[in-house]
């Protein structure tokens, strides 16, 4: 029995001059403990998606238009919003991109520490002061004791990402999902963020949905990788299968477009043609086909659904997927931990 | 924080020393004397050089500039021509009626306009919202004299609820050592006395009050709106915490940044409507004084007066980004 | 960029909108803006054939001389006042000397403030830190007082009254001017420019000043707003235009101040005469600012 089971989850924008759809229909389920990532460029819904499933959807304009979210055996979009804000930053946390933004500027982060664990766990001030400078040293912040009463502007950026860690992770959650928790950052900083969650995945058996759009991200941290593009999933595998097989033709551009150390100075980057899809017109077929090389008119009528390949477990929506001689004979090259770089 | 007031303090000095030389400039620019005022139409031309000279008017102009700064930094703002009494003092005398009246306005003004500018904020495009920016801008579309005589027509002549004029009813009499009437009333200890100064001190404050009203509401609206567009909302609603402490901690604690910069800001708004409310209402305070002065040719008055206002104004600003800075942690902590 | 707006950004892209034409059309659907456009075209239309709508000459007696004069009715649409002339025609030529004063004092104002505020930001240093200082001095007197202390110095005919009005705006406008010059100085496209060779007073002209100029407007519209209100505000005080036989609608109001009472409309007319022109400029200059601001929350 999964943890979380989304199913034809469907989030329309609708403003004044135009309705935008912004997720067509995805599902998945989440079990304890796994790591999953959702790739996609931006605006591909990614984010959305996240948003309309703890019911923060930026209003009036946001709107779930079908789907359901099983999450415990409740369908989260049912639910009244008072109960959904005792699960909000309880059982399911939330971290963001950007950790200035994202950090109330006028609160210490002591009190922003403290707010979820007095309001869920019902802890007074000195307990959760006390829990907060623990969490504190599990993010790894060093002095944890002072910078209780230190403001987000005195924070590097990859502190405040840890500060962020440390609040969502405070009323230990059983799914933390991470909206491109590195974006933001340094290259370096990146890496000790997610070695951060990953230490944080092992040790609490949590759950954790990765939201990015870099490929070496999800290599490093999830097991198991979606490719999202305008709204729809459109590949499902576990990462490595994803990587060594890639089966959806955007799935096969998305990898071959990133630039390779060990590329030859006159080999010529290989972006993908074409811009994304408009999304506040409806169309038929399938999704990418405007800009895919393997198009039939199939692709163009018909939306393909994920269906399951030989391999198991791995799942893409196409017509016409990627056959093995058209795979790019790229070498997982392991990426090495924090740690191991280190030495 | 000791230090940003220091330097604040220093930068006001060249603007203090310009004003100074500006409204010196000024008042001499005006044309006529003191002197025609003081004799009439009969007065010849002896008569005016004599007053003339007793005034110092006769020596000149750098000379008279170096007599009054060394007479202001001595707390000496001069002698009023028309009344013969020390500016100071008639200061002293009109300068808390102006100040009862404008603290009064703006309490009006923030009590109804922060509210009004959270909820049309936070029910961003709906019926109070779109009412509440119309009455607005209808509200500061009306001159204030215009809106004084209306609701002074309607509330006290037609309806006679409130008193048309002054401060206080005149049989009334108790001690004024603040000149504060509302605390002058408080400190007699008669309720009677006080409610009959806070009914002389409503409607001056509402008339006066309305426009800083309407802008207090649009700059919370707008601020509210800005901070609700803020990662750092949504970040406090995906912990689940509920609406009305994110409202609380979250929302306002930012969007009333900008606006207690503003309210700072509307002294000068304040004194402006000061000088025309006070016409209306018959109230003793600075604003008749001043356009008295300015009728009269009162130099030492214009002087006097004009540079207190400035200087008054600009202490408030200072107050202002002091406050500010004490409340945005992010400047605090430079 | 969020979805929604990544969706609402290609619209626009597809359609081929320019900076202008986009705000342009925000205007058109703004509602307050199109009654603000709406009364001002009221005004104007009144204030250009004021002759052929005026059923009399304001300052001809056509009734009694009265300490109480008659309200509307009997021909008078609004009234006479104590000199026995029509209210109404007074009302109607007022309408003139508003939109005159409005136009003037904003134009000195602007054309002042323009010129210092480009000087300043354009050439910096310390003839930037001058004129600012000036401007500094100015700033915390406020512009009605100053107004008040202008045209005691200048005097009170009408032409002098505007000039005053307009200085009192000099300071918001070279301000205004001069920040946004200094943003723009450091923009890329202006980099850009300048690396490809475009010349100072150029690059000035024809690529920073248009891009300065929409919160000018915005500003231009309101100051015409608060200038209306400030020659009112000085007729009230008893330093309005001196000229006489001027309708000027805060003239009017401030004479019959005391006559509040019995011959009220003495009083309600002009008053509402300058609500309702005030109330259109701010409609259409708030419908600006929204319009042109790019971070508009739709």
């Amino acid at each position: 029995m999964s943890l979380l089971s989304v199913r034809d989850l469907e989030v329309k924008f609708v403003t004044r001059r135009a309705t935008v759809h912004a997720v067509s229909g995805i599902s998945f389920d989440l079990d304890a403990g796994e790591t999953l990532g959702i790739v996609g460029e931006s605006g591909c819904g990614k984010s959305v998606s996240s948003l309309a499933m703890l019911g923060i959807l930026p209003k009036p304009a946001g709107r779930v238009t079908g789907g359901e979210v099983i999450f415990e055996d409740q369908d989260l979009l049912k639910l009244p919003d008072w109960q959904l804000r005792s699960i909000r930053g309880q059982d399911v946390a939330m971290i963001f991109q950007d950790p200035m933004t994202s950090l109330n500027p006028v609160l210490t982060i002591g009190r922003q520490l403290t707010e979820s664990l007095r309001k869920h766990l019902d802890m007074d001030r000195k307990d959760a002061e006390e829990e907060a400078i623990r969490l504190l040293y599990r993010v790894g912040i060093p002095s944890a004791k002072d910078r209780l009463s230190d403001y987000p502007h005195q924070f590097s950026g990859g502190m405040r990402q840890r500060v962020m860690i440390a609040m969502a992770i405070s009323c230990k959650p059983k799914i933390l999902i991470a909206d491109e928790p590195t974006t933001a950052l340094d290259v370096t900083i990146q890496a000790q963020i997610l070695e951060v969650l990953k230490q944080l995945v092992a040790e609490e058996n949590m759950a954790l949905i990765l939201i990015t759009h870099d490929l070496g991200v999800v290599a490093g941290v999830c097991g198991r990788t979606i490719v999202m593009y305008a709204g729809r999933f459109v590949e499902a595998a576990s990462t490595k299968e994803l990587f060594a097989r890639p089966r959806h033709p955007y799935t096969l551009g998305l990898l071959k477009s990133v630039p390779r150390l060990d590329a030859a100075r006159k080999d010529k980057l290989e972006p993908i043609d074409g811009v994304p899809r408009d999304l506040t017109k409806l169309f038929e077929g399938c999704a990418f086909a405007p800009r895919c090389a393997y198009a039939t008119e199939e692709s163009r009528e018909r939306r393909p659904e994920l269906v399951e390949t030989d391999a198991p477990g791995h799942f893409v929506a196409c017509w016409n997927p990627v056959p093995d001689a058209d795979l790019p004979r790229i070498e997982t090259i392991p990426v090495p931990t924090a740690r191991e770089a280190a030495g | 924080m000791l230090k940003f007031i220091a330097r604040r303090l220093l930068t006001l000095i060249p603007v203090l020393l310009g004003l100074s030389i500006l409204v010196f400039a000024f008042v001499h620019a005006l044309p006529g004397s003191p002197a025609d005022s003081l004799l009439g139409e009969r007065g010849t031309d002896e008569d005016q050089a004599k007053i003339e000279e007793s005034l110092g008017l006769d020596r000149p102009l750098p000379i008279q500039y170096f007599f009054y700064m060394r007479n202001l930094l001595s707390g000496d703002l001069g002698t009023s021509v028309s009344t013969r009494r020390p500016v100071t003092e008639e200061l002293g005398r009109y300068f808390p009626a102006t100040v009862e009246l404008g603290v009064a306005a703006m309490i009006f003004a923030i009590v109804l306009g922060v509210p009004l500018g959270f909820v049309a904020a936070k029910r961003y495009l709906g019926l109070l919202d779109n009412t509440s920016l119309f009455i607005s801008l209808i509200g500061i579309s009306f001159p204030v004299f215009f809106l004084g005589l209306l609701l002074k027509y309607v509330f006290a002549v037609k309806l006679g609820w409130l008193p048309t004029i002054g401060r206080v009813d005149v049989t009334r009499t108790f001690d004024h050592p603040t000149n504060f009437y509302v605390i002058d009333a408080l400190v007699a200890g008669n309720p009677a006395d006080l409610l009959d100064v806070l009914k002389h001190l409503l409607l001056p404050a509402i008339v006066l009050g309305t426009i800083p009203l309407a802008i207090v509401a649009r700059i919370t609206r707008a601020a509210t709106l800005d901070v609700l567009s803020e990662d750092y909302v949504r970040t406090a609603r995906a912990k689940g915490l509920d609406p009305r402490v994110v409202d609380r901690r979250h929302v306002l604690k930012n969007a009333l940044l900008p606006v207690v910069t503003v309210i700072g800001l509307q002294t000068g708004l304040l004194l402006t409507g000061a000088v025309l409310t006070e016409t209306i209402f018959a109230w003793p305070g600075v604003g008749s004084w001043y356009l008295n002065a300015i009728r009269f040719r009162d130099y030492a008055v214009l002087q006097g007066a004009t540079l207190f206002f400035a200087f008054v104004v600009l202490m408030v600003n200072l107050a202002v980004d002091v406050s500010y800075g004490f409340l945005n942690p992010r400047i605090r902590y430079r | 960029m969020s979805v929604a707006q990544a969706g609402a950004a290609e619209l626009r892209l597809e359609q081929g909108a320019s900076l202008w034409t986009d705000a342009f059309d925000r205007f058109r659907h703004n509602l307050g803006a199109i009654v603000g456009v709406a009364l001002i075209l009221v005004f104007v239309i009144i204030a250009i054939f004021a002759p052929v709508i005026a059923p009399f000459d304001p300052n001809e007696q056509v009734g009694p001389l009265a300490t109480n004069p008659a309200g509307p009715g009997n021909g008078h649409l609004f009234g006479l006042d104590d000199q026995g002339a029509d209210l109404f025609s007074q009302i109607v030529y007022g309408a003139r000397l508003s939109l005159l004063v409005g136009l003037v004092s904003v134009g000195v104002g602007l054309t002042l403030g323009l010129v210092l505020g480009s000087v300043a930001g354009y050439l910096g240093g310390w003839v930037d830190s001058f004129i600012m200082r000036v401007m500094d001095v100015m700033l915390p007197i406020p512009s009605f007082l100053l107004a008040t202390g202008l045209v005691t110095i200048l005097g009170r005919g009408l032409t002098q009254i505007m000039i005053a009005v307009g200085i009192t705006n000099v300071p918001i406008f070279a301000r205004l001017l001069r920040g946004t010059i200094l943003g723009q100085r450091e923009a890329d496209y202006v980099l850009a420019a300048r690396s490809v060779g475009v010349p100072g007073p150029r690059l000035l002209m024809a690529h920073i000043l248009p891009n300065s100029i929409a919160p000018v407007i915005v500003q231009a519209t309101l100051a015409m707003a608060t200038a209306i209100i400030d020659v009112a505000g000085l007729s009230f005080i008893g330093l309005g235009p001196s000229d006489p036989g001027l309708p000027e609608w805060g003239k009017i109001l401030s004479e019959n101040a005391s006559r509040l009472q019995q011959s009220v409309h003495l009083v309600f007319f002009p008053g509402f005469a300058i609500v309702l022109s005030v109330l259109g400029l701010n409609l259409i200059g708030d419908g600006l600012r929204e319009s042109i601001d790019p971070k508009l929350r739709a």
